[in-house]
């Protein structure tokens, strides 16, 4: 205690140099808060995403994913409906909801236009995944309708002059390798943000999708869990149950998700890096200067008996407790941040490729917050220890000369 | 060899504080040697009261580092109370000095940012003592010292005088074999050097610690057991 309490007026001596060095710790703290904090928001936001598009299992024919088809669902699964029903019972199982993709053109009778489409249990999945189509102008697709319903992509109504109640017709390849094509009536457009999507996107209901396709078949089957954490334990356990089947978790088809992961560790690791030696040679500098001050001092201690470790012993902790104080400061004012923020309803601005942008949110996670300030303790404690291990062995006679 | 020895080393008893045998020590400037001791031999019994006098540059100050095991020297043997310091490494000299040897500086060099009562404490702590017996060694010394009351006050609070009463009570604090003092008296009035060198003198007697002490000044010699004279390293 009495360690702690020389330390701490040590901090004092020189007042104007030490509420410099630790308002740079703070703003080093605050910095690395702000940005790891956007960056775990980020992630956060981009594994629930990925998850939720994909489902955070997705079960499928075992070649489905590891060869090209030749023929619409070549790969699909059969006896979906059993399996279906089989994954459902599982406790950590919420729903699952079958997909079928296709392929084809989509023409208004004067002009056609290639189409990506997703025939799904429109309902389901907008129960699963919340809003996950923006409705640029419409309605969703009831139950019922006599003419087959579609959304479609804004982009790609654009191209078609087509709006809601507009009747266009879908041709695709069936499973066998014949032509087919269906009457199609648009609900809505619809825009996922993604600019080259929301060119070809055509939304089906599955059945929609099967008739086209002349086939009883899906793609695959999407699996959603009551948690994205219990992911990998849920597939170890049905992958293992259910050989005759191929189960991909959410992260191997989430390539967005991985990209921006990887490039964000790398830019926030740079900056993470960048603050840490600013601080550290804030910390350092100011050290050194003290040490040189105090080098007499240092004489006078080693003279009594105090051994060289014992004396940068003090120095350290009085680099930890300005990195304390500073990294404490510097949780303060990115809570501030992270919660202002929170009601400030600032936005980013859309990511390349992407229509829509994306709240300005920074999660406060007391993970980051805790290793932030060891950090910052551990860098000051560290600066600390090199700038006074060379005076601490500084020949006495000299030290007690020094003027 | 011209041994320097106080008449109370005639006596039989423990072993002398201070024994130098043929010590000398040279600095190195640029390219030449500068000798600061040649061939010391000296020997303090306990308890003595010893002055070195000197021209400035005659090796005082090196004679008191060496003594106080803060400089090396280049050859000849030097026994403190019976230990050989020749073969100790720095850690051993430095656990040596924190157990057995005090020391008064000119300027006082009390730490600033410590209270009168923890520059003296500090000592203590360095040894290991109990926080409770400390306390009550410190509250003894400043009373000793003419300075209780005085323990919370920052020394920057103090006059000259009552700092080097301070710098006594922190040297004496441990009850060390020996004191080493380089012109305690220098940088005080005539007034305040004369009680300093009686409280020396008389806390020295009490504590039976070992004073060998650099000074100019001549009252300080007249209180001494022993006078020494150094001139160019060698001692008369």
């Amino acid at each position: 205690m009495k360690a702690l309490a020389l330390a701490w007026h040590n901090v004092l001596r020189n007042r104007r140099r030490s509420v410099v060095t630790i308002l740079i710790a703070t703003l080093g703290t605050a910095s690395m808060l702000v940005a790891g904090g956007f960056t775990l928001y980020t992630y956060d936001s981009l594994r629930e995403g990925a998850a939720r598009d994909f489902g955070h299992l997705t079960v499928s024919h075992p070649e489905f994913f590891r060869r090209d088809e030749e023929m619409p669902l070549q790969y699909g699964m059969d006896g979906h409906v059993a399996l279906k029903q089989r994954l459902e019972a599982h406790a950590h199982v919420k729903r699952v909801l079958p997909r079928v993709n296709l392929s084809g053109l989509v023409s208004n009778g004067e002009k056609s236009m290639i189409f990506m489409g997703s025939g799904a249990d429109i309902a389901g999945e907008a129960a699963m995944r919340g809003q996950f189509l923006t409705l640029v102008s419409g309605s969703m697709p009831g139950a019922g309708a006599r003419v087959p319903e579609v959304l479609l992509g804004v982009d790609l109504a654009r191209g078609l002059s087509a709006a809601p109640g507009s009747v266009l017709t879908l041709l695709a390849t069936t499973s066998a390798g014949a032509m087919n094509g269906v009457d199609v009536r648009v609900t809505g457009t619809v825009t996922t943000g993604w600019h080259d999507v929301d060119q070809r996107l055509v939304y089906l209901g599955i059945d929609t999708a099967q008739y086209l396709l002349a086939t009883d078949k899906v793609s695959t089957l999407a699996v959603f869990l009551d948690a994205t954490d219990a992911t990998p334990a849920v597939l170890a356990e049905l992958a293992s149950a259910d050989p005759a089947h191929g189960y991909k978790p959410w992260w191997e088809q989430a390539f967005y998700y991985q990209s921006v992961r990887a490039l964000y560790n790398r830019i926030f690791g740079l900056l993470g890096i960048v603050i840490a030696l600013l601080v550290f040679f804030s910390v350092s500098n100011t050290l050194a200067m003290a040490v040189v001050e105090r080098t007499r001092e240092i004489g006078t201690l080693r003279a009594l008996g105090a051994l060289p470790g014992e004396l940068v012993a003090g120095f350290v902790r009085e680099g930890a407790l300005i990195g304390l104080l500073g990294s404490a400061l510097g949780m303060l004012l990115a809570g501030a941040v992270s919660l202002s923020l929170r009601h400030a309803g600032l936005e980013m601005p859309a990511p390349p490729g992407r229509t829509v942008g994306y709240p300005l949110y920074v999660h406060a996670d007391p993970w980051l917050y805790a290793a932030c300030t060891a950090a910052i303790v551990a860098l000051c404690a560290c600066a600390a220890w090199l700038a006074s291990r060379k005076a601490a062995r500084l020949p006495i006679v000299q030290a007690l000369a020094h003027t | 060899m011209n041994d320097h020895a106080p008449r109370a080393a005639a006596a039989a008893g423990p072993p002398p504080v201070i024994l130098l045998r043929g010590i000398t020590k040279h600095y190195r400037l640029g390219n030449s040697d500068i000798p600061a001791l040649r061939g010391v031999d000296l020997c303090v019994p306990q308890g003595a009261f010893v002055a070195v006098r000197g021209p400035s540059g005659s090796g005082k100050s090196t004679l008191l580092n060496v003594c106080g095991l803060i400089d090396s020297f280049d050859a000849g043997s030097y026994s403190m109370s019976g230990t050989d310091v020749a073969g100790l490494d720095e850690r051993a000299r430095t656990l040596l000095r924190r157990e057995r040897i005090g020391f008064i500086f000119q300027s006082y060099n009390l730490v600033p940012v410590m209270s009168v009562a923890d520059n003296v404490d500090y000592p203590l702590r360095l040894l290991g003592v109990a926080p409770g017996a400390r306390r009550l060694r410190v509250e003894r010394m400043l009373e000793r010292v003419g300075l209780s009351g005085s323990g919370a006050r920052r020394p920057d609070m103090l006059s000259g005088g009552q700092r080097q009463r301070v710098a006594i009570a922190r040297a004496l604090v441990k009850t060390p074999a020996l004191v080493i003092a380089d012109e305690p008296t220098a940088n005080l009035d005539s007034a305040t050097a004369t009680q300093i060198i009686a409280l020396m003198r008389e806390l020295g007697r009490e504590h039976g610690a070992t004073f060998l002490i650099a000074t100019h000044d001549e009252r300080m010699t007249t209180q001494c057991d022993q006078v020494l004279t150094l001139t160019d390293g060698v001692l008369q």
